[in-house]
């Protein structure tokens, strides 16, 4: 449920959460979003940084420059406006994916798992829109739902220590892409050549709380082909609005 | 313009005060766990407080200068020699071209800092030069320090004016403190006898704690409902309590998020503290309020001020 009012949760002594709903919704996140963008298009005094996640919005502050009372009652105020047409359009990021192999270790086990033929998880994760709700926990890692039911399992039992950046993977209602080799939990479906997370680039994360990412399959010759282009710095994902 | 690394220390690391803006990339602040400690330190050498040093862990390095600079180290007690000859901490001290500069085992407290005039010159990563580990990024290629490696130096400053902390303010870091903590953000999900326990117990360090966060033992934090949450943002400080009721603190190279309870948060000047004590020692909670954690923290950073003579 969107709550009437947001909560305020005071997280030590220069952070507060903005906390929205109790529930993981577009409706929750956009308003999340939407709250960030208004502080700031109007710049309020003593906001330091920000971090929305899919119905909260962590807020540092300075408390030399804003009281925590000034603090929520100037939040309470743009809570009120922050509906989700304030927001500028969502971007389209198409990502190449090369399902299965090598490169989707788990495709078949997870076709296996969900009682579907391995090209049927494909079609079906390829042919959805996902939601990036925030990026976060390691550098570049997208939060995104949206994928069709049929393809909901459960995480693996035991979490590998391993998972290769770019890995295309899918877990409960979300899928994830691994930006930076880690343990993980999610079935490896494929694998982005797209390189998630690069800390040398002006924007180092290639995706963005509020993008819409749909998967485009491709083969292995094609995943080496733009992997080679991407380690150049010649490749870009094509990005709509 | 240039240190040479005769030897590393087990964890040493490149740091300034950290990385701004890019939490919503899920790339933490880092810098330095002893932020005040880092801080006087610069100051003591005359560097701007966000110039880069270098943060030592239980047993520091050897370092061999190739241009003459003035030099400071504070945080955790550990001697300090210059070409052999024992130096004072918390205070300024030249080195010549070609002296070397070694930082011995921590007698108590875990990090040291040392601040050189002119500062550490890596190239910044997204507006810093501290290391991120676990991000690969900042410092010397993402790295702690090893053997053999060149530390660049910023241009060479000149003699500092003041040298010498006050000696009464000079930290120790050996009894148990009493850490400064508000509750929230999901204090609403942990029982009356959880909260009281997190207040009234002490906890002890465990091993398992690093820059990203502090594991302790101790009395049982109750969960009324469970210990998973909607995954939301981590602040500094925060203090997780998951399956087995025992408190982690996440420090500067937490995660940004997770989907673990967390009960309450480290105030921000009580960061350092933590980051000073040994596995094995002990602290208590205590549970300020926001407003009284903002009148500390005007306090503190008052104190900082006139913390060198």
């Amino acid at each position: 449920m969107i709550y009437p009012e947001p909560r305020f949760l005071p997280c030590g002594d220069l952070a507060v959460s903005v906390e929205v709903a109790d529930e993981i919704s577009l409706e929750a996140n956009a308003r999340v979003l939407a709250l960030e963008y208004l502080i700031r298009e109007r710049r309020v005094p003593g906001i330091t940084e920000t971090l929305p996640t899919y119905r909260a919005l962590l807020v540092y502050y300075e408390p030399a420059e804003i009281g925590f009372d000034a603090l929520t009652g100037a939040l309470r105020g743009l809570a009120a406006e922050a509906r989700p047409e304030v927001l500028p359009p969502a971007r389209h990021v198409e990502l190449p994916c090369c399902y299965g192999g090598e490169l989707g270790f788990e495709l078949e086990a997870a076709a296996a798992k969900l009682g579907l033929a391995p090209e049927e998880v494909t079609r079906l994760h390829a042919g959805a829109d996902y939601h990036v709700y925030f990026v976060g926990f390691t550098p570049g890692l997208p939060y995104m739902t949206g994928m069709p039911e049929r393809l909901n399992i459960p995480r693996l039992v035991n979490p590998r220590t391993r998972t290769p950046a770019g890995s295309v993977s899918i877990g409960g209602i979300q899928c994830c892409i691994y930006s930076v080799e880690s343990p993980g939990g999610f079935w490896v479906l494929g694998r982005t050549p797209a390189r998630l997370y690069d800390p040398a680039a002006a924007e180092p994360s290639l995706l963005r709380a509020g993008d819409t990412v749909r998967f485009r399959p491709i083969g292995r010759p094609e995943f080496d082909a733009i992997a080679a282009d991407v380690a150049a710095g010649r490749w870009r994902p094509r990005i709509s609005s | 313009m240039t240190v040479l690394v005769q030897d590393a220390g087990p964890l040493t690391t490149v740091q300034d005060l950290g990385r701004m803006g890019q939490l919503r990339v899920g790339l933490p602040r880092s810098g330095p766990m002893d932020r005040d400690a880092f801080v006087i330190a610069n100051r003591l050498v005359g560097n701007d407080d966000d110039s880069a040093g270098l943060e030592c862990t239980l047993m520091g390095p050897r370092l061999e200068f190739a241009d003459a600079r003035w030099v400071a180290v504070t945080g955790a007690d550990v001697p300090v020699t210059l070409d052999g000859a024992a130096q004072p901490a918390w205070t300024a001290f030249p080195v010549s071209a070609g002296g070397v500069l070694k930082i011995g085992a921590a007698r108590s407290g875990v990090r040291s800092y040392l601040a050189i005039s002119g500062g550490i010159d890596t190239p910044p990563v997204l507006g810093s030069r501290s290391t991120y580990l676990r991000g690969a990024l900042g410092g010397i290629d993402g790295r702690a320090l090893r053997k053999g490696d060149p530390l660049p130096l910023g241009r060479s400053i000149g003699a500092p004016a003041a040298r010498r902390v006050r000696a009464e303010r000079i930290p120790t870091y050996g009894d148990e403190p009493s850490i400064d903590a508000i509750l929230g953000p999901q204090d609403d999900r942990f029982s009356a006898a959880g909260i009281a326990a997190l207040f009234d117990e002490p906890y002890e360090m465990l091993p398992q704690s690093d820059r990203m966060g502090a594991r302790f033992k101790g009395a049982r934090i109750e969960h009324t409902r469970g210990h998973d949450i909607i995954s939301d943002g981590i602040a500094l400080g925060a203090i997780q309590v998951i399956g087995e009721g025992q408190p982690i603190v996440l420090l500067v190279d937490r995660q940004t998020a997770g989907g673990y309870t967390k009960i309450g948060t480290v105030c921000s000047y009580e960061i350092g503290r933590v980051g000073q004590l040994k596995p094995g020692q002990r602290l208590r909670f205590r549970q300020v309020t926001v407003a009284a954690a903002h009148a500390t923290l005007a306090a503190r950073r008052a104190a900082l001020e006139t913390a060198i003579a």
